[in-house]
């Protein structure tokens, strides 16, 4: 893959669910075996030219996620190098017991993306958002699971799980113009949280959309002298121990997530946290386990607080 | 260089045919490279060439060539 | 003696080591229990399979090996046996079923070197694989096949729906789907808990290539095997089984979907073997 300015530009105008598509059709000639699995979604995935060009690597079983699984599960058996996806919600929870059953059970390795993840498709109503993906995934044991801060991301995540010899689950949040955090290549590891700001008051972690938003809310906090170190939790699991212990010494430990604050980000960090001694409070900023009404992207964020601003104020109110 | 010329560029470019393919009759999806990943990036590369940010009807209404220029117009870019 | 003839007889031997293997594997769970119902009507199915049909060699992990998936896994009783019987599984290791640390469960559990390729027992899953095996072969030019028992109770699930319906969509015909139709599931009669009526109309409606064979007879499994498959469909059979076949006392007896086998029992079933 090519990590230039001009790809890096184009990748964000496109969304991260394009940039999937567009990095599909390269990937299929680093990887031996490629074999993309949808449910009638392919545009949506941006697979359409990987489709056209490559149609013997690609694989559309309709609308049957839990049957998408099995096949893919059946095709990685015999050596193929699978990725499957649709949208978030019937990536994972529509077919979780197969994820269970073929994937973490039995450790058939597949790589599954979900498009459309959080709040993108508010619009559609809460059918078609996805809160809980995270949540239900990390019960099943042996699949990693990655929110990319970006497209650029997106694409490391790709290459990383794709070349990986565990399962994944990759979860795209954002739409179209999706803002950039990474302008420059650099080296992502699975597991490895990546520090973008340094600070001694406050730690975020943050994960997929919600890592430009909380920069953007370090910065404001940076002019009211209270100095906040941000880190890009791509790897949800495992969770980088190692960042949390790193952040014991701030005096306030906040998670951001477009997820429910049950099951997700915070919740794993909790989980580590409450095993180690004097660990600072922590504020769960994300959606409060409840449905709201639908509408645009921008409006669902204002709503649930997620927005640079709200994330700021919430912080303010916690942290005197 | 004339905004028609600037446009004409950045069209071959960014769908990576080269001029014997173009013609100013072209519309989305009559040739594999003017698909919806080719559009996309177009799109991008429109705005990052014209300094602009279109609009999603906009995006959606740019349906060949001629239609782009159209479009174009709208954000002040003179042909 | 036609070669037709021994090869049945072989078949028919098969299939009483197979009745052998599972009362003494169903015996030393002890009350742990196990599913014999469901496991005795396909013995038929499976010793025609495993000792005829398929092609296997002494390597369970050959790569040019027809491959067999149990979708319907509480039958495992009769899987083990017949993996047993072919050398891949040990006598002794039959009577650690359900034990402890056991790798012979209530239900399969994917173990390539004792010729498990799949773990099962949640109903609806098997097909799915079938498909993802099937289509690998053929996209590497080989002329092996696929072969999913399924239970008729599992065709409740929608996911073998999906399943077939994508097979045939997909052409797979070197996929064959045995539905195990004894008529029963575990509450009780199909009928009674979940209609699933005609299901040869309803495989047939969904693209396959559909027989009904009488599951228990050998012959009729024999000459069917034979038949070259010519149509660009998979195969459905709707096998036409007794749930709890070979015994007195288990033979259409709903209690044996799951039930502690006695010692009792147990004598009384040796003595039944004896005399076949």
């Amino acid at each position: 893959m090519i990590f230039n300015p001009r790809n890096i530009k184009m990748w964000s105008t496109i969304g991260s669910r394009a940039t999937f598509g567009v990095a599909a059709l390269e990937l299929v000639k680093e990887v031996d075996n490629l074999m993309i699995l949808t449910c009638d979604v392919s545009t949506s995935a941006g697979l359409d030219r990987f489709r056209k060009t490559y149609p013997d690597k690609y694989l559309d079983l309709g609308i049957a996620e839990q049957n998408m699984i099995g096949v893919a599960a059946g095709l990685s058996s015999e050596g193929y190098n699978v990725i499957t996806t649709t949208f978030a919600p019937f990536q994972t929870i529509r077919c979780c017991e197969q994820i269970k059953v073929n994937i973490g059970y039995m450790k058939q390795k597949v790589c599954m993306v979900g498009i459309g993840s959080g709040l993108a498709l508010g619009t559609l109503g809460y059918t078609h958002c996805c809160i809980e993906d995270v949540g239900v995934l990390r019960s099943i044991p042996e699949i990693n699971i990655i929110s990319p801060a970006d497209s650029f991301e997106t694409v490391k995540a790709l290459e990383a799980a794709v070349n990986s010899d565990k399962s994944t689950y990759i979860r795209l949040t954002g739409g179209s113009n999706n803002p950039i955090v990474y302008e420059k290549d650099y080296d992502f590891e699975i597991g490895k949280s990546i520090k973008l700001n340094d600070g001694e008051d406050i730690t975020i972690f943050c994960t997929g959309s919600m890592v430009h938003n909380s920069l953007e809310a370090a910065k404001i906090l940076e002019n009211k002298k209270i100095s906040v170190k941000v880190v890009n939790m791509h790897t949800i699991k495992p969770v980088d121990k190692k960042a949390i212990e790193e952040a014991l010494s701030s005096k306030l430990i906040v998670s951001v997530e477009e997820h429910n604050i049950v099951g997700g980000l915070g919740s794993s960090i909790a989980e580590y946290n409450s095993l180690l001694k004097s660990s600072p409070k922590q504020l769960f900023l994300g959606i409060k386990d409840t449905y709201s009404k639908g509408g645009s992207y921008k409006f669902l964020l204002e709503k649930h607080r997620l927005t640079a601003e709200k994330i700021v104020d919430d912080i303010l109110n916690e942290y005197i | 260089m004339d905004n028609k010329k600037k446009y004409q560029e950045i069209f071959t470019k960014s769908l990576s045919i080269d001029n014997s393919k173009f013609s100013d009759e072209l519309k989305y999806n009559e040739i594999p490279e003017w698909d919806s990943i080719g559009h996309m990036t177009l799109v991008s590369e429109l705005e990052e060439g014209f300094g602009i940010t279109m609009e999603t009807d906009d995006i959606i209404d740019f349906s060949s060539f001629k239609k782009g220029e159209e479009i174009l117009s709208k954000y002040k870019i003179k042909f | 003696m036609k070669s037709k003839e021994i090869d049945v007889l072989k078949i028919k031997k098969f299939s009483l080591e197979l009745r052998k293997n599972i009362l003494e594997m169903a015996f030393s769970a002890g009350a742990s229990s196990s599913h014999l119902g469901g496991a005795l009507s396909i013995v038929e199915i499976v010793a025609t399979l495993f000792s005829y049909k398929m092609k296997i060699n002494k390597d369970p992990e050959w790569t040019e090996r027809d491959r067999f998936i149990l979708s319907k896994g509480h039958a495992c009783l009769a899987y083990y046996a017949a993996l047993c019987e072919i050398g891949y599984i040990k006598k002794s290791e039959l009577t650690t079923f359900e034990k402890n640390d056991s790798n012979l469960l209530g239900h399969p559990i994917m173990n390539k070197k004792l010729g498990i390729d799949f773990s099962n027992g949640s109903l609806g899953m098997g097909l799915s694989l079938g498909i993802g095996v099937s289509i690998s072969i053929q996209k590497k030019k080989k002329n092996n096949n696929v072969f999913v028992i399924l239970g008729d109770g599992e065709c409740n699930e929608g996911s073998v729906w999906e399943a077939a319906m994508a097979a045939s969509h997909f052409k797979l015909n070197n996929l064959y789907a045995i539905i195990d139709n004894n008529s029963f599931q575990q509450t009780g009669s199909n009928k009674d808990i979940m209609n699933s009526e005609n299901l040869k109309k309803k495989w047939e409606s969904f693209g396959w290539d559909t027989v009904e064979i009488d599951g228990h007879d050998i012959d009729q499994l024999y000459e069917f095997f034979n038949k070259k498959n010519n149509l660009e469909k998979p195969i459905a059979i709707i096998a036409k089984t007794v749930k709890g076949k070979g015994f007195s006392f288990s033979e259409n007896n709903n209690d044996w979907h799951h039930s502690v086998l006695t010692k009792k029992l147990y004598e009384t079933a040796l003595e039944e073997l004896k005399s076949k």
